[in-house]
């Protein structure tokens, strides 16, 4: 978790619809190519918000469209954060399983992929709960290599 | 950019289908849709040309990971076409290369069906 502030913040809101996860990932190709990330680091940040957004729609109860997924991007000179926000009372939560999970055979195999790709993708990703400000959050870290 | 979903029958039995653009939740119940057509009109042997493909995420994955299942259900097979260094990297992590054959040419993956 950063523990200074951000040299620079960028927030997007979008409703939770598939037709916007476009837009996220639009947005976090602009901000990610301002950093001294290579070409093959900001793909792998967008596919992980397209994944991160993908999830939240997945997770927003019931196929209940009217929400909004909040993307907020902390950019530092050595890292970038992005949170996504959720709102927490629509949320049927579940955990961002390890790589090691990995497994397909049968069944729907989306959500464990999406969880392995975000996982593998970004250098740092937990989940967290805020009930205070009533927002689920998914929080991804990429550094910029030295 | 959005998909583009071209098919198109080789022989009896046998079709491609090409896309090109994004495959991602948006755009992913389009090709679930074609692959499910082909495969209720009896088309069982399907490659899947993915080469126009530019941005690939989980959902056009598990689509992917359907039809291959569902046609192999039936006799059937389901084989890929990509030479995009991006998009094999991301069955290559998601250790999707251990269930499909991926070829790098239409004319390959027709050879082996």
């Amino acid at each position: 978790m950063p523990s200074t502030k951000a040299l620079a913040e960028v927030e997007l809101s979008i409703p939770s619809r598939p037709e916007y996860v476009g837009v996220a990932r639009l947005a976090i190709l602009g901000v990610a190519s301002r950093m001294r990330f290579s070409y093959d680091e900001v793909e792998d940040i967008r596919l992980a918000v397209g994944e991160a957004c993908t999830r939240s729609i997945d997770r927003l109860s019931n196929g209940d469209e009217t929400h909004t997924i909040t993307l907020r991007c902390l950019i530092d000179a050595n890292r970038l954060t992005i949170e996504v926000r959720n709102p927490l009372s629509a949320m049927q939560p579940k955990e961002v399983p390890e790589p090691a999970s990995a497994e397909f055979g049968g069944g729907a195999p989306e959500d464990n992929l999406s969880g392995v790709l975000i996982r593998i993708l970004m250098d740092e990703v937990d989940t967290e709960e805020q009930p205070g400000e009533g927002v689920h959050l998914l929080r991804m870290v990429k550094y910029v290599a030295r | 950019m959005n998909l583009k979903v071209e098919t198109r029958t080789v022989r009896d039995g046998v079709a491609v289908i090409a896309l090109s653009g994004e495959a991602d939740v948006y755009t992913s119940p389009r090709i679930k849709q074609e692959i499910v057509d082909l495969l209720n009109n009896g088309t069982h042997k399907i490659v899947v040309d993915l080469s126009g493909v530019e941005y690939l995420d989980s959902t056009g994955l598990g689509v992917l990971i359907g039809g291959l299942k569902r046609a192999r259900e039936r006799d059937g097979d389901l084989k890929l076409v990509c030479d995009n260094s991006r998009i094999l990297r991301i069955f290559e992590i998601t250790g999707l290369t251990k269930i499909f054959d991926i070829h790098r040419s239409e004319a390959e993956a027709l050879e082996k069906l």
